[in-house]
């Protein structure tokens, strides 16, 4: 029965299902699943898509679908995990956003995506997202890495913004900053001190994994 | 007198049929009507509201009557000229001409590892330079050659490439705005007495920012030429199908249209398709993707029915070098462009997208374009070259058409010669060191800096251009821009 749950929870993934795959996460918390598996049930999907798109035989779309279909179930899983007093173990944890006035979403999502995908757990704030969302969401979360989006080089500057409330609040040294998105390149990333840049998704996943030393 | 451009002699390529045109345009108007178009500047949607457009100010949203769109359509003309600096380089945009200018790159390329860097100032003015002697450029578009050059502040690019191409070239140009620069750029236009247009961009979905439209607002009251892009991305910004694209495109042109018309009544216009597929796997626009050549397709048969001056998504290959794909990426979709008829097509010197320009590159494309332009010009059929009388006089073997004065006369108007093409026998091949028009096509952009020197301005030109650049860099000073 239980494993029918994981499997009706995979396929709707696969199937880019976004009702039946929130539908499927809380049917397997009201059969008693543990969160955990179901995640992990979740999270092998996720990196089959990874992998397709890696080899060239998915694309965009299959991305951005997967990822928004696994957004919604993993928001009920995870609120099933706290209530037990459980964490999920992760490559690492992320926090992710696109940076105050630049209401782009692919680039950052693409990069979410690949993250969790790749077994980093992520915690997305979404776009627009303000200096201070980001300072409170790593005092919160206390994540390895906060990742920065900005397509616009009108707001590529608010990227610095962030890095320095962070250090203002003397958070800096706890974080390894990366940024990325259209109007950022190594030199600016560099410039606003930056732990790293990268300009695709996939290099986003390797920068990671090397600066947290996976 | 004006520019000569490429005249085409036969029916434009046309892939719509009636039904498909009426269903695209009854959709585009609905758009205008239902949806609507968010104009991110209050006083366009006061004046638009004062022609009879619904305006929501929450959403900053305007909605079209069908009416309005229509009659503003025919307020703009059909034809017109726009000046440059050498009266004989005025370009007459409209009808059955097509005039080909350059693609620009944000940066040039290193010629042996062909990897990209920022140009010095040299190498922008003389890009200029050869791009001012190339035969088959017949105007120079914003951010020529390149987006900027080496220690130039972000704020003054397009000022200083403005007055870059206004130094080293007579030919007519139009420019981009950014961060209010458009009223340097109309100072400097106005000072050299020439026309200039300033792209007004929509930022799609269905939208412009306050920038394109004060901009619009600036050039309408100069009494300059306007011109509208949409810039989608299919499957990003704009619907993935090439007729949903189509639509979005054509209603957000239509708004600017319909608010310039309102700003100047019969203001000159040109439209511009600028729309490209997106690449499935890294988000980039798909450069040289087919769908450009049928998007574009599209796009110049529907603006030709509307009867307003249109040019074509740019030609940008996405190969990174000078190689086979490179080659036919910008073949395919300069010859279909010219084929349907567009009035505007950008082709010479882009590399990779917009990323990169060489001017190596923009004289091997210089052959591509002449030979389309040729092309273009289609096959004359009269007494004289059908050659009756003569067939007759040279008869069968030994018969001969070498010496006749008829081979003579017509063979330079019948072929198009490539000025860097490789033509040689394989001897003389062999011989000359096995070269190709990548090799010759050095050979001739060393010549053209060695020989060909752009008209100067005049001392007191000079003295506006610099005290314009001068007033410009004050200014984002003041604004802590710079």
């Amino acid at each position: 029965m239980k494993e029918e749950i994981l499997k009706g929870l995979q396929k709707s993934l696969r199937d880019y299902d976004q009702e039946g795959c929130v539908a499927g996460a809380k049917k397997a918390i009201q059969e008693g699943v543990d969160p955990l598996r179901a995640i992990d049930a979740l999270t092998e999907v996720i990196q089959e898509v990874g992998d397709g798109f890696s080899r060239g035989e998915l694309f965009l779309p299959d991305l951005i679908a997967a990822g928004a279909t696994m957004a919604g179930a993993m928001a009920e899983l995870t609120a099933a995990l706290k209530k037990k007093g459980l964490e999920r173990k992760s490559l690492g944890k992320v926090v992710i956003g696109t940076v105050f006035g630049d209401i782009h979403s692919i680039g950052k999502d693409m990069v979410s995506t690949l993250m969790t995908a790749s077994g980093f757990s992520v915690h997305d704030l979404g776009i627009d997202v303000k200096a201070e969302r980001f300072v409170e969401a790593v005092k919160q979360d206390r994540p390895d890495i906060l990742a920065m989006s900005a397509l616009l080089t009108t707001t590529a500057k608010e990227q610095k913004v962030v890095i320095e409330a962070l250090k203002r609040e003397g958070l800096r040294s706890q974080v390894k900053v990366i940024v990325g998105g259209g109007a950022i390149d190594q030199a600016f990333a560099s410039g606003i001190g930056a732990d790293g840049y990268a300009s695709t998704a996939p290099e986003a996943v390797t920068l990671v994994k090397s600066l947290i030393g996976r | 007198m004006a520019m000569k451009g490429f005249i085409r002699k036969f029916k434009p390529l046309e892939i719509l049929s009636e039904e498909q045109f009426q269903a695209i345009h009854k959709a585009t108007l609905d758009v205008l009507q239902n949806v609507g178009i968010r104009i991110e500047h209050k006083r366009a949607l006061k004046l638009l509201e004062s022609h009879d457009c619904q305006v929501d100010y929450g959403n900053m949203r305007a909605k079209f009557p069908p009416g309005l769109v229509e009659e503003c359509l025919r307020k703009c003309p059909s034809s017109f000229r726009v000046k440059a600096r050498d009266p004989q380089k005025d370009l007459i945009m409209g009808g059955n001409t097509i005039y080909f200018g350059p693609a620009p790159g944000k940066q040039t390329v290193n010629l042996d590892t062909w990897e990209p860097r920022e140009a010095t100032r040299k190498e922008a003015y003389d890009g200029l330079t050869i791009l001012d002697a190339l035969p088959n450029v017949h105007f120079l578009p914003s951010y020529t050659p390149y987006f900027g050059f080496e220690g130039l502040p972000p704020v003054m690019r397009i000022p200083e490439i403005c007055a870059a191409k206004i130094r080293n070239s007579t030919k007519w140009f139009f420019d981009g705005y950014s961060n209010d620069c458009e009223i340097f750029i109309i100072q400097m236009a106005q000072a050299m007495g020439i026309d200039i247009m300033c792209s007004m961009l929509a930022s799609p979905p269905l939208t412009f920012y306050g920038e394109a439209v004060e901009c619009a607002f600036r050039m309408a009251e100069a009494g300059m030429a306007g011109r509208v892009l949409p810039g989608g991305v299919c499957g990003a910004t704009a619907p993935v199908t090439i007729a949903g694209s189509t639509v979005t495109a054509n209603a957000e042109i239509l708004a600017g249209i319909v608010l310039l018309q309102l700003m100047r009544p019969g203001m000159r216009i040109e439209v511009k398709d600028f729309t490209y597929p997106q690449n499935m796997r890294t988000g980039s626009p798909a450069f040289a993707n087919i769908g450009v050549s049928l998007h574009g397709v599209v796009f110049s048969q529907i603006w030709r029915r509307y009867g307003i001056p249109a040019g074509m998504t740019t030609a940008y290959p996405s190969s990174k070098i000078p190689d086979f794909q490179c080659g036919y990426e910008k073949a395919i979709i300069a010859l279909i462009a010219a084929l349907s008829g567009i009035n505007l097509q950008l082709v010479q010197g882009a590399i990779h997208g917009e990323l990169t320009h060489h001017p190596v590159q923009a004289i091997i494309d210089d052959d591509l374009v002449g030979m389309i332009g040729r092309f273009l010009e289609g096959v004359e059929v009269s007494d004289e070259t059908i050659a009756l009388d003569l067939i007759a006089q040279v008869g069968p073997i030994p018969g001969e058409y070498l010496s006749k004065e008829h081979t003579r006369k017509w063979w330079r108007k019948e072929q198009f010669i490539p000025q860097v093409a490789d033509t040689l026998t394989y001897p003389e091949w062999m011989k000359k060191g096995k070269k190709s028009c990548l090799h010759y096509a050095k050979e001739k952009m060393e010549e053209i800096l060695a020989k060909h020197k752009p008209t100067p301005l005049t001392e007191s030109q000079e003295r506006d251009i610099e005290k314009i650049l001068e007033d410009a860099r004050k200014f984002y000073k003041e604004k802590g821009m710079l």
